[in-house]
């Protein structure tokens, strides 16, 4: 039983996800637009000027005391990849009203509130304010710049750079701190009315019911927008594999080291055509089962984390590792030892059926996280048809051993990135 | 088993049960869920370094409890993970300070999944050959830690306020305190707090009670209660040095500034915590002056947040985030406490504070994991399941400002970590 999607203008989509047993309903508003090194930066910046403050809250402790009034409503903003878009994210979500001390209507308070945000920003002569232009690019730099602080985070996004170079993919999802800083109250407003007219846009609504007139209200703003070139977000580039495997290594003042490897599939797409890819990857590197876990790990003690995962919309496969600079070769060799197993069919019967269970009963699970079903679905904007959670737990059982080799076959390494310790010199000393 | 019922006005309920060797047992059915989620833990963890068992005391090596959690998940035959892999559940466990709980999450085969989870824990295998191979292992884990700046910054700050109590020194114990432990200790500490008396099953999730109940009843062994008495060194009530700095490969300043506090009594109610977080709130919650001022001034972003971290025989408000001057943070938060204690709370504020927190605490229940976190801390801290909704519907401004005042931010403890070099 797939969930049907409301037309509500054009390339704006509402979609219903009826699920009663939360406590709270969740609105999340999803733009889609292409991800291109020009505009990454100033787009990335809306979700969040957007949710600090608007044209009825003109900063953000009077909007942060109405969230605090309407229970404790969060509202969040995120932007994200999506293949090679950029997804912009803001949502609400709310306590049911049956929950009120006084019977008020929360939900519908809570999807007046969104909508407000995103139309009626708080800008004046075609621009954002320049004291909220200024708070809002600082915390992206700093976020920007704070990535470099988490070495797992950072080595995969330098992963990511590298084999995607002068490709959408490769642009990073906040784009440069260069970037950002190019901002201008002017430019943000001009984005702000292409994310309106331009994006691919879907609104989730999970929970017992619709907010009363949201998707009214939603069409009724939508008819004073001229919506035209509406992003086609269908068509992500597969990964294209590499003649010859390319290694960038860096050095940088850490105890450990960070080994992480990017593969091309053949696979990629809707969930349909991908479901091999999952199981492959899920063998290869997902649970406490899998290779990289019992061999890498936990016999050959190579590394302290060691995992796989794919990304369906580009056909990428990456493994992430920490090791020791010693067995960094070793641990590499190892790695690709473990897929050519898998390439050859000898994984043993207990590692593929733990993994189609695992997947399953992860997929069973999805309906009892509101945050993980809206996302779900944010992700299912490419396919034709949108399958929930269980029909793919279904259809995962049907992926066969012989799925498997296949999708492992048209895995091929393609870029490999290690960040590995300096010399030892100076160390930092507590004062 | 005796039981007790406990029902909420939020129409959530749950069953309260205690087994004859004294295990307490917390259920909340889910019937709407596809998922269900299940804790076996003991109150036990990184700070239990020292203490007697039924008379005899005992001093361990730091770091021991974290290395039972890992130790415990093999067995002579099929280690845990193997087991819960044929079934295909999700299965954990971690240490704290103060627990160390084994869980798994599944939304097929929940009951044979409780047979894997109540059969492993109490299945102790610790030999001198596995003890060694795992001191290389965890080597690795704090080694890696080491690396993490988030926390780094928060362990340099509990070891420049604690002089004594071990909450200053970092879960997993150091590379030097973890090769002292052998199988032999391991069994001791597993005989003395894998105690049922001293252990608690958490489930919550689309369960049936009388058959969990049923299970767990055939399941558990009924030991011989033992007697622990936890012993600490006295700590002082003030910090040991006001400022800690290490240098780190960021890119900008990361800080963790903390408030130290003692009270005459180790632990503290649940009403006190329930008081404690309204209190943050107020003073630099989102809705907050100071929160928007520290935002606008530059001074703060995004990943700011702050904690009542406590527990047996520790107390304090923390702090954390990323900051170009963690030093003007701290005094910012400083003043702002002294102006509260002068001008008094706001009380429109704290109205709006109460009902934000009381939808939260209400979101709390829509995740089977976050149900059974809290009946952890029930378990652990002796309060009851809906407590925290009870208080905060009670809780006046006048407790929070009494609250407040007990507050010395001058017993304080700034602790940041710079960048190598100014990038």
């Amino acid at each position: 039983m797939s969930n049907k999607v409301t037309d509500l203008a054009t390339g704006v989509e509402g979609l219903f996800i009826k699920n009663t047993r939360f406590n709270t309903t969740c609105i999340s508003c999803n733009f889609y637009l292409p991800l291109k090194k020009e505009t990454a930066a100033e787009y990335a910046l809306l979700p969040f000027i957007l949710t600090s403050c608007g044209s009825r809250y003109p900063d953000f402790s009077r909007l942060n005391f109405e969230l605090e009034r309407l229970y404790g409503a969060s509202l969040n903003a995120s932007a994200e990849k999506y293949g090679d878009y950029q997804l912009l994210k803001m949502s609400v979500t709310v306590i049911n009203d049956r929950f009120t001390l006084d019977g008020e209507a929360l939900i519908k308070q809570a999807a007046d509130l969104i909508c407000g945000l995103i139309f009626e920003p708080k800008v004046q002569d075609g621009a954002f304010y320049e004291s909220d232009l200024a708070r809002e690019k600082r915390k992206a730099i700093e976020h920007i710049k704070g990535e470099y602080s988490e070495k797992r985070i950072y080595a995969k996004n330098r992963l990511i750079e590298e084999m995607y170079k002068g490709e959408p993919y490769g642009v990073a999802k906040c784009g440069k701190v260069e970037d950002v800083e190019k901002i201008t109250g002017k430019s943000l407003y001009d984005a702000w009315n292409r994310m309106l007219e331009t994006a691919f846009i879907r609104v989730n609504v999970v929970g017992a019911e619709v907010p009363a007139g949201l998707f009214e209200d939603l069409t009724e703003r939508f008819a004073r927008v001229s919506r035209h070139d509406i992003t086609n977000c269908k068509s992500s580039a597969p990964t294209k594999p590499s003649a010859a495997p390319r290694t960038v290594t860096e050095t940088t003042a850490v105890n450990q080291g960070k080994l992480v490897m990017g593969f091309s599939s053949d696979l990629y797409g809707n969930d349909a055509n991908t479901l091999p890819l999952l199981v492959m990857c899920d063998i290869f590197g997902g649970g406490p089962y899998s290779r990289l876990f019992t061999n890498v790990r936990e016999k050959m003690s190579l590394c302290y984390y060691c995992s796989a995962s794919s990304l369906r919309q580009k056909g990428l496969l990456t493994v992430e590792s920490g090791v020791e600079t010693d067995n960094a070769e070793k641990a590499l060799t190892e790695i690709l030892n473990q897929l050519e197993i898998i390439k050859k069919g000898e994984f043993s019967d207990f590692e593929y059926d733990s993994s189609l269970k695992s997947l399953a009963d992860t997929f069973n699970a999805y309906n009892d996280s509101q945050d993980s079903i809206e996302s779900w679905y944010a992700l299912k904007v490419n396919n034709d048809e949108i399958y929930s959670p269980e029909e793919i737990a279904e259809r995962i059982k049907k992926v066969a051993r012989e799925d498997v080799i296949n999708a492992a076959k048209g895995v091929k390494l393609h870029t490999v990135y290690k960040l590995l310790p300096e010399n030892k010199k100076d160390e930092g000393k507590e004062g | 088993m005796k039981r007790e019922f406990f029902e909420s006005e939020i129409g959530e309920s749950c069953v309260k049960a205690v087994h004859p060797s004294g295990l307490k047992i917390y259920i909340l059915e889910k019937p709407q869920y596809n998922s269900a989620y299940a804790v076996f833990g003991t109150k036990y963890g990184s700070i239990d370094t020292c203490f007697s068992a039924n008379g005899e005391k005992l001093t361990v090596p730091e770091g021991i409890a974290h290395f039972l959690e890992h130790k415990l998940f093999e067995s002579e035959e099929q280690d845990a993970f193997t087991r819960f892999a044929a079934t295909g559940a999700y299965a954990n466990a971690f240490t704290s300070f103060d627990r160390t709980c084994y869980l798994f999450s599944c939304a097929d085969e929940f009951y044979e999944n409780l047979d894997i989870l109540l059969d492993f824990v109490q299945s102790p295998y610790f030999t001198e050959k596995t003890v060694e191979k795992e001191q290389g292992i965890i080597g690795q884990e704090i080694r890696m830690y080491d690396d993490s700046p988030s926390w780094r910054v928060m362990f340099n700050m509990l070891m420049a306020m604690y002089h004594n109590h071990p909450v200053r020194i970092d879960i997993a114990g150091t590379v030097d305190s973890i090769a002292k432990i052998d199988y032999k200790l391991l069994y001791k500490c597993y005989n003395t707090f894998y105690n049922p008396a001293n252990m608690f099953i958490c489930i919550a999730g689309n369960v049936d009670t009388e058959k969990v109940l049923a299970i767990i009843e055939a399941a558990v062994k009924t030991d011989e209660p033992v007697e622990i008495t936890r012993y600490s060194e006295d700590e002082p009530a003030e910090v040991v040095k006001p400022y800690v700095e290490q240098r780190f490969a960021v890119a900008q300043p990361m800080f963790c500034f903390g408030i130290k506090e003692s009270f005459p009594t180790p632990e503290r109610s649940i009403k006190e915590k329930v008081c404690t977080s309204m209190l943050i709130e107020l003073l630099v919650g989102d809705a907050s002056p100071l929160y928007e001022r520290l935002v606008n001034e530059g001074l703060i972003n995004d990943e700011f947040s702050t904690e009542y971290f406590n527990g047996y025989g520790y107390s304090a408000i923390v702090f954390e985030g990323e900051s170009s001057d963690p030093k003007r943070v701290a005094e910012e938060i400083k003043a702002e406490i002294s102006r509260l204690k002068e001008d008094g709370v706001d009380k429109k504020l704290f109205s709006a504070v109460r009902r934000g927190m009381y939808g939260a605490a209400i979101k709390q229940f829509n995740s089977v994991e976050n149900i059974a976190m809290q009946m952890i801390d029930c378990a652990v801290t002796g309060c009851e399941l809906f407590d925290e909704l009870k208080y905060l519907k009670a809780l006046t401004a006048e407790d929070v400002y009494r609250r407040l005042l007990q507050l010395d931010p001058e017993n304080s403890t700034l602790s940041v970590i710079n960048p190598l070099e100014v990038l």
